[in-house]
């Protein structure tokens, strides 16, 4: 290939790659660039004007509400993980080690994604019956006679959100770990079982080591999307769980944009630490 | 042998998994029936009915309740999410193909594009409505804001889509045209085109459904109640007492996201066909 052709593809790549960059400088980057920029906005009752000032970040350390929602945010977060591993774990392994066959290995995992198809937001709504106090689980608990009372503490609570987040998020976390076992080479397996490794040796010692990067994924992608929630918890808790994202929802509700601003830059902070601690456990692009 | 037990209970329990993740599906499938307009949210089922279904379409009586607000917004979101398809795999078939060639600061390109899968809707929506609301100054509409931030986070996901089905692609279909001297543009759209029509496919796909269903960035991004989305209309419920008409809603839609999906089974299958009879009669010839 001349020189000139060389050239020429190159400004084909430059002029291919152009409007993507520039959408997602102006409607991602720069956005978030806002968000850190009118945090030190002075605020107002109605207004809000440029003038730099650090009054919304010291409201935001000196109130109660929003610290509290900070602690709530990583709280349930941790909680939320932790049960979405969990609950998710022995679904991958099933699906990924266990089942012999591609083709059912791949149905299962179209099974787990069929719930997907119907709205977040009526997913959501659908724990309400489900946790209430006359709700499809008190109902089949009484009959079965294992409570006498209807469990009140299901609906409305901390319980219902974290409940609501790991049915919706789990899925996440089953895909990615499922899909890094299915890759293991059943050799190592067998070689291990004839040297005399019982199964336990060998999930601590091949499986799960294995199978770790899926992990990471999979606590990333949940990580995100629990710590950017607010539609579930404020639909399962009554308003009585407050998360960092609530919080943005109703100071621009009243017209807070500094505050709102601080908490999303507290928000994205958070969200950066998160994923670099995870990305520090394995790296990435070694094993992908 | 462990796995002679330990397989049987790990299939049990990815029984019970199903079933919590269908869990809240039946339940609402179930109370959609519940009889109205008297009847709640709730169980037991006082009587089985269709009410809340003809609540939907208009067909019954005017009562207390009022019907789901979702005509117009239903509208709407499949107007932004036809648009955003469209945005969001061009963007993301021009950027895939870019990445076929190195080029500096690729890496850099790469991890800008995805950010937008990744960041939550909350903040790209806070984001956005500040840079138009307080520094731009101009009204968040449906169609503007809202659509940016839509194409933003699905635009990631037709990218990654095409680059998966780039990586695999045989490249010398490609040059065998060029040194044919077809010009690079004409060899797009009758050679690469049809190869990488069923990741466009997925691509659309991918984008139609997660802008249909997008919330977030909705909330922050579109204007007041001229300019909601379904899922803006579905949400003002949340704050009033809710009643079976949206679980009824609910089950209506994922009945049509079937439909969707069978769609795109039906086209994907009909070029798998086309490719398959293509190859034949290159054989025979």
């Amino acid at each position: 290939m001349t020189d000139v052709t060389v050239a020429s593809k190159r400004r084909g790549s430059t002029w291919l790659i152009l409007p993507g960059v520039v959408w997602m400088a102006l409607f991602m980057v720069v956005p978030i660039l806002m968000i850190c920029y009118v945090s030190f906005w002075t605020q107002t009752t109605f207004n809000i004007s440029p003038t730099p000032t650090l009054a919304s970040w010291k409201q935001f350390f000196s109130s109660d509400t929003y610290t509290g929602a900070l602690w709530t945010t990583v709280r349930i977060w941790l909680i939320v993980l932790a049960m979405t591993f969990i609950i998710g774990y022995p679904t991958a392994l099933f699906v990924g080690l266990f089942v012999k066959s591609k083709t059912l290995s791949t149905v299962l995992l179209v099974i787990c994604v069929i719930p997907f198809w119907t709205s977040f937001l009526i997913r959501v709504l659908a724990w309400r019956p489900m946790l209430g106090k006359e709700g499809a689980i008190n109902i089949i608990l009484q009959k079965l006679h294992i409570i006498s009372q209807p469990i009140e503490v299901l609906l409305f609570t901390e319980l219902s959100v974290v409940i609501g987040m790991t049915q919706i998020y789990c899925v996440f976390m089953v895909g990615p770990i499922a899909f890094m076992l299915g890759r293991i080479d059943r050799n190592i397996i067998e070689a291990a079982r004839d040297l005399g490794a019982g199964f336990g040796r060998i999930f601590w010692k091949i499986i799960f080591p294995l199978s770790l990067p899926g992990v990471v994924v999979g606590a990333i992608f949940v990580s995100v999307m629990v710590l950017g929630e607010f539609a579930t918890s404020g639909a399962l808790s009554g308003r009585k769980v407050n998360l960092l994202g609530n919080i943005i929802v109703t100071q621009v509700g009243s017209l807070k944009w500094a505050m709102a601003s601080v908490t999303g830059v507290i928000l994205t902070v958070v969200m950066g630490m998160v994923i670099a601690a995870f990305l520090r456990i394995v790296d990435l692009k070694q094993e992908l | 042998m462990e796995s002679r037990v330990l397989k049987p209970i790990l299939a049990v329990y990815v029984v019970a998994f199903i079933l919590f993740l269908y869990g809240p599906f039946f339940v609402l499938t179930i109370i959609s029936f519940q009889q109205g307009p008297d009847g709640g949210p709730q169980f037991p089922i006082t009587e089985w009915s269709l009410y809340w279904y003809k609540q939907i379409f208009g067909l019954t009586p005017p009562s207390r309740i009022a019907p789901l607000p979702v005509g117009e917004a239903l509208v709407r979101s499949l107007i932004l999410a036809f648009m955003t398809m469209v945005t969001a795999t061009v963007l993301g078939v021009m950027s895939a193909q870019a990445f076929r060639r190195k080029f500096r600061g690729s890496t850099f390109v790469f991890y800008m594009i995805v950010l937008g899968m990744m960041v939550p809707g909350v903040l790209t929506g806070l984001g956005t409505s500040l840079l138009a609301n307080n520094v731009i100054g101009i009204t968040r509409h449906w169609y503007t804001t809202a659509f940016a931030t839509h194409v933003a986070y699905t635009y990631p996901f037709a990218f990654l889509v095409m680059l998966a089905i780039l990586n695999r692609f045989d490249a010398s279909v490609e040059e065998a045209a060029w040194s044919l001297g077809v010009k690079p543009w004409t060899t797009f759209r009758k050679v690469t085109f049809p190869l990488i029509f069923p990741g466009v496919l997925s691509a659309m796909l991918f984008a139609f459904t997660l802008s249909l269903d997008e919330f977030p960035r909705s909330l922050f991004a579109a204007g007041g109640s001229e300019d909601q989305t379904l899922p803006l209309a579905i949400y003002g419920t949340f704050s009033v007492e809710i009643h079976p008409n949206i679980f009824a809603f609910g089950v209506l839609t994922t009945l049509f996201s079937f439909a969707l999906l069978s769609v795109y089974g039906i086209l994907m299958a009909m070029s798998v066909r086309r490719a398959r009879k293509l190859a034949m009669q290159e054989d025979i010839a």
